[in-house]
């Protein structure tokens, strides 16, 4: 009697579990690649939408996708979890999947964000329990290209004129590209000192730099005093935009 | 002379009959795995080894499960009974990675958690090792009871 009753249970324990391994190979996901925008609040949003197309012969529960941002040093920049609780069996389901990173967080281990085209690591996991009873995780490794909204930035050669009779007005040429999946909406702010570490003065101008587009400016400079100038010294460069502030970044010239 | 000759043919006729029973449950036993292998086909082509690893249980199974019905009237019997549920329970926790397996493919790790699934059958294997280490010591007890009779 036990020996038919344990013959029972073997058959459907070993007929259960072929049925849950063929079962999922007619699970078909779908994942899309994942974009990059800005939200109203100025965040960066990674958005990505996966299909789930599940043709097996059981319900899979639990289905949990969670997304990590890391940084070059693997400092996790933002985590973000999507539950979907039952993907019903012939079904097709669509996870939209969302994360955020403040722009600020980014820049605050390396402002190499800023100036350098380099890319973000994903880091998804993908939980969900088979047949109420099997629990599957899959994780992988992405890598994300990311555009530096200030790629290439460059300061051109001071140029001095004459102003009006008190001053002297130096003109700074600014240029970079801004390859970053936003607009670029904000001001450039430059303070000049000599060689001596003399405040001579300081100018801002505005830029607008559509993603994917070349800018080049100038920032003029109003030095109330021409004899401080001299050949050589620094300039602090700020730069403020809707998405983040940077700077003192220093620069020398001369 | 006669009674040895008897003997010897119903010897024969046993042993016959012995093998003829395990030849019939092992045919039967691989028609299943051949049934469920064509399941397990999708399976093995993802998984490496996969294959191999039933292969060999499978083997080993039949193997000791042949043993058991040769053996079948003697106290090795259930000694070969008691041997397969506990290589059932080692080759399973062996395999399958104590119940969690780790699969690596195109850059993803994929973690199965299938504890339950190793519990349960743990747990067949055990009641079958217990009902063999049982018939064994009533095999032996009865046989003992008929020693005590002759006397």
């Amino acid at each position: 009697m036990i020996s038919i009753a344990t013959t029972f249970l073997w058959l459907f324990l070993i007929t259960f579990c072929v049925s849950v391994a063929y079962s999922i190979k007619d699970v078909q996901f779908n994942f899309e690649e994942p974009n990059v925008s800005v939200t109203k609040s100025n965040e960066l949003l990674f958005s990505s939408s996966t299909s789930i197309l599940n043709k097996g012969y059981y319900n899979i529960d639990s289905f949990n996708l969670t997304t990590k941002v890391l940084d070059r040093e693997s400092f996790t920049l933002a985590c973000q979890s999507t539950f979907v609780p039952v993907i019903e069996k012939n079904k097709k389901t669509i996870v939209n999947h969302t994360v955020t990173v403040n722009f600020n967080d980014l820049l605050q281990n390396s402002q190499d964000y800023l100036f350098n085209d380099t890319e973000l690591k994903l880091y998804m996991i993908v939980g969900m329990k088979l047949a109420d009873v099997i629990p599957v995780q899959v994780s992988t490794n992405l890598s994300l290209p990311w555009g530096a909204p200030l790629y290439n930035f460059t300061i051109g050669k001071i140029r001095y004129g004459v102003d009006n009779a008190t001053s002297v007005k130096a003109t700074i040429p600014i240029s970079f590209e801004n390859h970053a999946p936003f607009d670029l909406n904000g001001t450039v702010k430059i303070k000049i000192y000599n060689n001596n570490d003399v405040f001579l003065g300081d100018g801002e101008t505005s830029i607008e730099a559509p993603q994917g587009s070349s800018y080049q400016d100038y920032v003029e400079v109003s030095v109330k005093n021409a004899e401080t100038i001299s050949d050589s010294g620094r300039l602090e460069v700020y730069i403020q935009t809707s998405l983040f502030s940077y700077g003192p970044m220093v620069i020398s010239y001369g | 002379m006669d009674e040895k000759s008897i003997g010897f043919r119903e010897r024969l006729r046993r042993i016959t009959l012995k093998i003829l029973k395990a030849t019939i449950k092992a045919t039967l036993l691989y028609g299943v795995y051949f049934v469920l292998s064509m399941f397990l086909a999708p399976i093995s082509d993802a998984v490496p080894g996969f294959q191999q690893m039933v292969e060999t249980f499978v083997t080993v199974y039949l193997f000791l499960m042949i043993l058991g019905e040769i053996a079948s009237g003697t106290v090795f019997q259930h000694f070969f009974g008691a041997v397969k549920a506990l290589f059932v329970i080692l080759y399973l926790i062996f395999s399958l990675n104590g119940g969690v397996i780790t699969l690596y493919f195109q850059g993803a790790q994929l973690m199965v958690d299938i504890r339950l699934f190793l519990m349960v059958a743990i747990l067949l294997s055990l009641l079958g090792f217990a009902k063999s280490v049982l018939q064994a010591i009533s095999f032996l007890n009865e046989k003992a009871q008929v020693e005590s009779l002759k006397f």
